[in-house]
């Protein structure tokens, strides 16, 4: 049961990150990987400033205009200079290490003694609860203070997808989603497409920072490692999504994203448990998103060669 | 008012690919009037109209629209006097966005986007009217992706979008070239609605010579990047597409003839 509510708790916490890929990847059709030095940018900064005492709301909400920096970066170099988005993405990811250790000023800062997100939210749950330090969740024990992280987790992951929803629907939002459709087309109506795409990639990983730092106080600490691989398992998640609600509608989409992530963070889970070792899980990850990518088109083709055929 | 002027282009220039797409056009389309540009493959009459559009900005040479100097405004600046029909079918809508929210993104062509819905009721009433006017009975699919429907189909709708918020100048670069007779006649008919009610300065770009002959006040003959033949007022109305085609004729002839010249000159020089 623990192991339950802990893999929905940090499924919920990614699918925050998988909603940013979301942005990059099928809004704006960039495979941005500065998403994986933008989740330890969140980590760390929410870190550092919880460390030296600041508010854990402000300190989440300052994580998440770092990393959105971050992304404006890597649309700047994007569109001012015309380098290719992938290696754009690369460039501020790697510079991002530097970044980050500087932030840290060392590779792991613990949390566990700090106040944080993860210890309001348990003080609510205590709340809601009477007092009471644990509850029966069918049949099984329940620490209150789990119980309040996952609910915390749910909520936050619903209202950024709602917000998303909401923004995407407004007109700067279309201009956006446009600009990824047919940046042609969105030109000739008069849409800057260099600063929507900016605006894009830094809200994309504005969400990717706002998930590594509620990630570093879920967990307990901000490590200078923690984003390796984060964009692999954020696509990993849409295309989960994708499959589960197959709907390129915008609310269906968003609200397959969060689901596919929650549920690839439980597979991951099992997995774990089943035996495969921890070491092979970026492997495992990345082998998943290739089979992907290239089933769906294999599977067509073998289709359409047996309906030759056929014929 | 539309004033080019001795407008260069040269595609990748110093390398084996250069291209010298226009080499000093000048044209004018005064407020009100429908000007339509021939011309053979590769003339420079689709370049012209990008050129107008702001896709590249030129070489040398002025472009003036409205009274301002546009000649080095990006291309969304110009949209805001500007609308404008591609010829592929694709390139003038948003495929995975339904037909509302691409008319909405049109009924912001030149305005500040900011927070607000893009798809007010007021808005989304005025796009069922709309749309409806095109007698195509798309107004019941306005939530439909607009990706799902035929070419023909979003022809029309990108003609809609262009002239929703109406343009200083409406560009059409070969609009129908890629439909079918019947489809193509529909789209060119709705055309003509909407230049005639709207009273669009119009500049189109065909390689059909009914609707060079049929069409518009003005027409413009375009050869290897110039502006090679003016026709306008009676000798316009009375226009037969005989004549362009002898025209065309005419040019290919002393094409031919320079280039034989040219071979003559090689083999006595060379």
């Amino acid at each position: 049961m623990n192991l339950l509510i802990g893999s929905l708790t940090i499924g919920f916490i990614l699918s925050v990150l998988a909603l940013g890929v979301y942005v990059s990847f099928r809004v704006f059709a960039v495979a941005d990987i500065t998403t994986d030095g933008s989740l330890t940018l969140g980590a760390a900064t929410a870190a550092v400033l919880l460390v030296r005492g600041t508010p854990p709301g402000l300190a989440t909400l300052a994580a998440a205009a770092a990393a959105a920096a971050a992304g404006t970066v890597t649309g700047v170099l994007a569109t001012r200079f015309r380098i290719p988005s992938l290696l754009a993405g690369i460039l501020v990811m790697t510079a991002l290490y530097s970044v980050n250790l500087r932030v840290m000023a060392r590779s792991n800062i613990p949390l566990l003694s700090v106040p944080s997100l993860a210890e309001v939210a348990g003080r609510a749950g205590e709340r809601l609860s009477g007092g009471a330090r644990s509850v029966g969740v069918l049949g099984w024990e329940v620490a209150v203070r789990d119980l309040a992280m996952l609910g915390g987790a749910f909520l936050v992951a619903v209202a950024v997808a709602a917000l998303l929803y909401a923004f995407f629907r407004t007109n700067l939002g279309t201009a956006m989603r446009a600009t990824g459709n047919n940046a042609q087309m969105v030109r000739a109506l008069g849409v800057d497409t260099d600063r929507t795409t900016v605006a894009g990639l830094a809200l994309a990983n504005g969400l990717v920072g706002l998930s590594g730092a509620l990630l570093a106080q879920y967990q307990g600490f901000a490590d200078v490692q923690m984003g390796i691989g984060m964009v692999v398992w954020g696509l990993a998640s849409v295309i989960i999504g994708e499959a589960l609600v197959r709907s390129s509608r915008l609310g269906l989409a968003l609200a397959g994203t969060v689901l596919g992530c929650v549920l690839f963070r439980l597979l991951i889970a099992l997995a774990l448990r089943w035996g495969l070792d921890p070491n092979d899980l970026k492997l495992v990850t990345a082998a998943f998103v290739f089979a992907a990518l290239v089933l769906p088109r294999l599977l067509e083709r073998s289709a359409r060669r047996k309906k030759v055929s056929g014929a | 008012m539309l004033e080019v002027r001795d407008v260069e282009k040269t595609f990748h220039p110093g390398t084996a690919d250069e291209v010298c797409a226009l080499r000093g056009v000048t044209l004018s389309v005064p407020d009100g009037s429908f000007v339509v540009v021939i011309g053979t493959n590769g003339s420079g009459k689709s370049t012209l109209l990008n050129a107008v559009a702001g896709t590249f900005l030129p070489d040398a040479g002025s472009i003036r629209l409205d009274g301002e100097d546009v000649t080095r405004w990006p291309e969304d600046r110009r949209a805001r006097k500007v609308g404008r029909v591609f010829q592929g079918p694709f390139s003038g809508t948003a495929p995975t966005m339904t037909i509302a929210e691409n008319l909405a993104l049109a009924a912001r062509r030149g305005k500040a986007r900011g927070l607000g819905p893009a798809l007010t009721r007021g808005l989304r009433r005025e796009i069922r009217e709309r749309v409806a006017a095109l007698g195509m009975g798309l107004e019941d699919r306005l939530e439909n992706e607009i990706g799902t429907l035929s070419g023909g189909q979003r022809q029309a709708l990108t003609l809609l979008m262009a002239t929703w918020v109406k343009p200083r100048l409406l560009l059409l670069d070969e609009h129908t070239a890629a439909l079918d007779p019947k489809t193509a006649e529909q789209v060119i008919r709705l055309t003509k609605t909407a230049v005639e009610e709207g009273r669009l300065t119009t500049l189109m770009v065909t390689h059909s010579m009914a609707q060079a002959v049929h069409f518009g006040d003005r027409l413009v003959m375009m050869h290897r990047g110039k502006v090679i033949h003016e026709v306008a007022g009676e000798e316009k109305r009375g226009l037969r597409p005989e004549d362009l085609l002898a025209r065309f004729e005419e040019v290919r002839r002393s094409d031919r003839l320079d280039a034989a010249a040219a071979g003559l000159l090689r083999s006595f020089y060379v």
